[in-house]
């Protein structure tokens, strides 16, 4: 059957500056370009669209092709990393050791057991504890960029991959022109710098519950980034409660008494997005915690 | 990326730290591309009720480049077997029918006559997609392929441009084929008894002009047209196919003449497809017309509804309709007697068919390997509707347009290298 090709980053005018569009990681992805210069605007957002998919190409745990594949398929062979991975590696270890064990990337075999999908099921005791056998980041061996972990573990950089591509995106664009831009790779940004008239771009968070519906603020940024954590549409009831989907590595449980989401507001996009997530981790906390850290942000 | 403020925490302080010794690694190092190679393989197993059947296997290599050049190459082999209608009228009685290579077979009374064949086709085709500047691409193919009476070589070429802000892209190209046919058994005299053979290859030429357009109409919304044209000159007849010959005052054919087609034919079609997206289902939907200077019109309404599962799953249910109108020169049988017409077939592909196909494709992965299967099963129910003028004889009272019913079956696995 006949099927025309799909196409690649979609341009548009939007009344002084550009847009372009494209789906990259899952996600719907914007970037904004202050320019007059369609054909400028058209090459940066290729430019950003290529990194996002560049990273999610590297980084993505669903293809067979890639290191992160390598990494969770050497069954306790140690295996030698570029140096971008051993970087993140780097990252996801400094994580590890601030939150005191609660962000791991290897945290991801317990959503084999759990099913958020808004239904009554939680995994037994034993499944629980049969899955933890298969975290924990200690485990894992990891010097002179050669990481070495035993079998049946998995790694999952799903949780800083999409926040890096941002910084990542907008670093490219910035050494490639003066515009003023945002990359948005679905709700994770960053605003790079004032537009051209010194105005600041106005950035709307979405209500969790109601994605794409209503922004629920507005915040008028010149340079930072600005990621969001949580999704009230993902939990599973229990007892008559409702668990949200980020994970204890520690219990094997969803952390209980979260809020829903968390939107941070820091100097890259990475930081906030790792600060939301840790934000989320410490439950009830989660508000302690970001006022400890200095940053705007915002909790629903 | 720049350092705002100061950290509120040493938490804050080592998360920045670490935050910018993974961000300030040059990009250009962590951009370089590496090519990857993706390989399909399917088999195809298509199947009439007691005719043809196809086994098909294909595997098909593509290396995507970093630059954006797609080189791939294809490798098809396939395996026929079974037996098809020669052309000839059903009789009141057995009938032996002599082939030009001097084979006798018998047919039932009432039966529509087949022959039996066998036979293998390999063929090679290799493609070169390369970017030229940032709104332009080309495609250079070429092909390959035998069997045991037929050889087809040919090249293809296609520039596609960008324009509108990317919404819109128009495709421009053509091919050209150089197919030579040699009949086992020698190539018989169009509308002869079959006993007179000329020996040699014959020739036949295709170009092929084809022109599209698609156009984002909107986020969720690619509408696409295609037209193509093809002007197919030199030996276009079927060699193994005969016409009954049938007296006025005989219930049953009392020979069989040769199939004989004109030397050229022009084919135009205009095909206008649409994809629609859901907010997680696709709806593929597509409608042709095509026509040719043989006589023949056809119109095809298709469309498939891909429903996404988890996990890259997905369920694509598939229906389409076909009908098409004979050829000029289509004739049930050519009466002894009067005049033969300059061609004539009564290759029931060329008379008016109806097409019904329904079918069901299921994508999914073996535990966590990216690696897809996808099974296709379509059920195709083809049935001619022509009847035969009352000059022919008891042709009439026998069923001249028996429907086949078909089965195919396609399995395939894709993965990277």
């Amino acid at each position: 059957m006949h099927r025309p090709v799909e196409q690649g980053p979609i341009l548009t005018r939007i009344e002084d500056y550009f847009a372009g569009r494209f789906v990259a990681m899952a996600s719907p992805c914007s970037v904004l370009i202050d320019s007059d210069d369609h054909d400028e605007a058209a090459a940066l957002v290729e430019i950003a669209a290529n990194e996002a998919l560049r990273i999610e190409h590297k980084f993505s745990r669903y293809r067979g092709d890639n290191i992160v594949h390598e990494i969770n398929h050497a069954a306790g062979k140690p295996v030698t990393v570029d140096d971008e991975t051993a970087h993140l590696l780097d990252y996801a270890n400094t994580c590890w050791e601030i939150s005191e064990g609660l962000f791991d990337i290897t945290s991801g075999v317990l959503r084999r057991i759990w099913k958020f999908d808004g239904g009554h099921k939680v995994p037994g005791k034993q499944a629980v504890e049969e899955c933890l056998r298969h975290v924990g980041w200690p485990r894992v061996t990891w010097q002179d960029k050669t990481l070495t972990m035993p079998a049946g573990m998995e790694i999952d950089l799903g949780g800083i991959g999409k926040e890096y591509a941002v910084d990542r995106a907008a670093a490219l664009l910035a050494a490639r022109t003066q515009s003023s831009c945002v990359v948005n790779f679905g709700g994770d940004m960053y605003v790079g710098g004032l537009r051209s008239d010194g105005r600041t771009w106005s950035v709307g968070i979405d209500d969790p519950a109601r994605t794409g519906k209503a922004a629920l603020y507005r915040l008028d940024l010149a340079r930072a980034g600005l990621a969001t954590s949580g999704d009230a549409r993902r939990f599973v009831r229990w007892r008559g409660k409702r668990l949200g989907h980020i994970l204890n590595p520690k219990t094997g449980w969803p952390v209980r008494g979260a809020p829903s989401s968390v939107t941070v507001v820091a100097s890259t996009c990475l930081e906030a997005g790792t600060l939301s997530t840790l934000a989320l981790l410490q439950g009830p906390e989660a508000r302690g915690f970001l006022e400890q850290q200095n940053v705007q942000f915002w909790i629903v | 990326m720049q350092l705002e403020g100061s950290p509120g925490s040493s938490l804050r302080e080592r998360l920045n730290k670490a935050a910018l010794a993974l961000l300030l690694v040059p990009a250009a190092a962590a951009a370089a591309d590496q090519p990857t190679t993706q390989i399909d393989t399917t088999t195809l197993y298509y199947g009439e009720q007691n005719r043809v059947q196809v086994v098909e296997p294909v595997v098909r290599a593509t290396r995507l480049f970093g630059d954006g050049q797609i080189l791939s190459a294809q490798l098809a082999v396939d395996l026929i077997t079974g037996s098809s209608p020669t052309g000839a009228l059903p009789s009141g009685v057995p009938q032996s029918i002599t082939s030009p290579s001097g084979k006798v077979s018998s047919t039932p009374a009432g039966a529509i006559p087949t022959t039996k064949f066998q036979d293998h086709r390999g063929g090679l085709d290799a493609d070169w997609q390369t970017p030229i500047g940032k709104y332009f691409a080309s495609t250079l193919g070429v092909h390959a392929s035998r069997e045991k009476d037929y050889q087809s070589l040919g090249v293809t070429g296609k520039v596609s441009a960008e324009m509108f802000q990317r919404t819109v892209t128009v495709t421009a190209g053509g091919g050209y084929n150089w197919d030579s046919v040699f009949p086992v058994g020698g190539t018989p005299i169009g509308l002869s008894d079959g006993s007179e053979v000329t020996n040699g290859k014959n020739s036949k030429r295709v170009e092929t002009f084809l022109f599209g357009v698609s156009r984002v109409m909107s986020r969720r919304w690619l509408l696409g047209l295609d037209a193509s044209r093809t002007l197919e000159r030199g030996y276009l007849t079927e060699p193994y196919k005969v016409i009954s010959l049938v007296s006025f005052r005989s219930e049953s054919p009392i020979g069989q003449l040769t199939d004989n087609r004109p030397a050229s034919r022009a084919r135009s079609s205009l095909l206008a497809s649409s994809v629609y997206h859901l907010d997680q289902d696709i709806i593929y939907s597509s409608y042709r017309y095509y026509k040719d200077s043989w006589g023949i019109r056809s119109n095809t309404v298709d469309a498939s509804y891909r429903h996404d599962l988890d996990d890259g799953w997905y369920l694509e249910p598939h229906a389409r309709y076909y009908h098409q109108t004979a050829a000029d020169f289509f004739t049930f049988g050519i009466v002894a007697g009067l005049a033969p017409p300059e061609y004539a077939t009564a290759d029931y592909r060329l008379g008016q068919l109806t097409t019904m196909t329904l079918g069901l494709t299921f994508a999914f992965h073996v535990d966590d390997s990216p690696a897809l299967w996808t099974v296709r099963a379509d059920y195709i129910r083809q049935a001619g509707s022509g009847t035969a003028p009352d000059n022919l004889g008891a042709a009439n009272t026998f069923d001249l347009n028996p429907a086949i019913n078909t089965i195919s079956l396609v399995v395939g696995y894709s993965f990277n290298l």
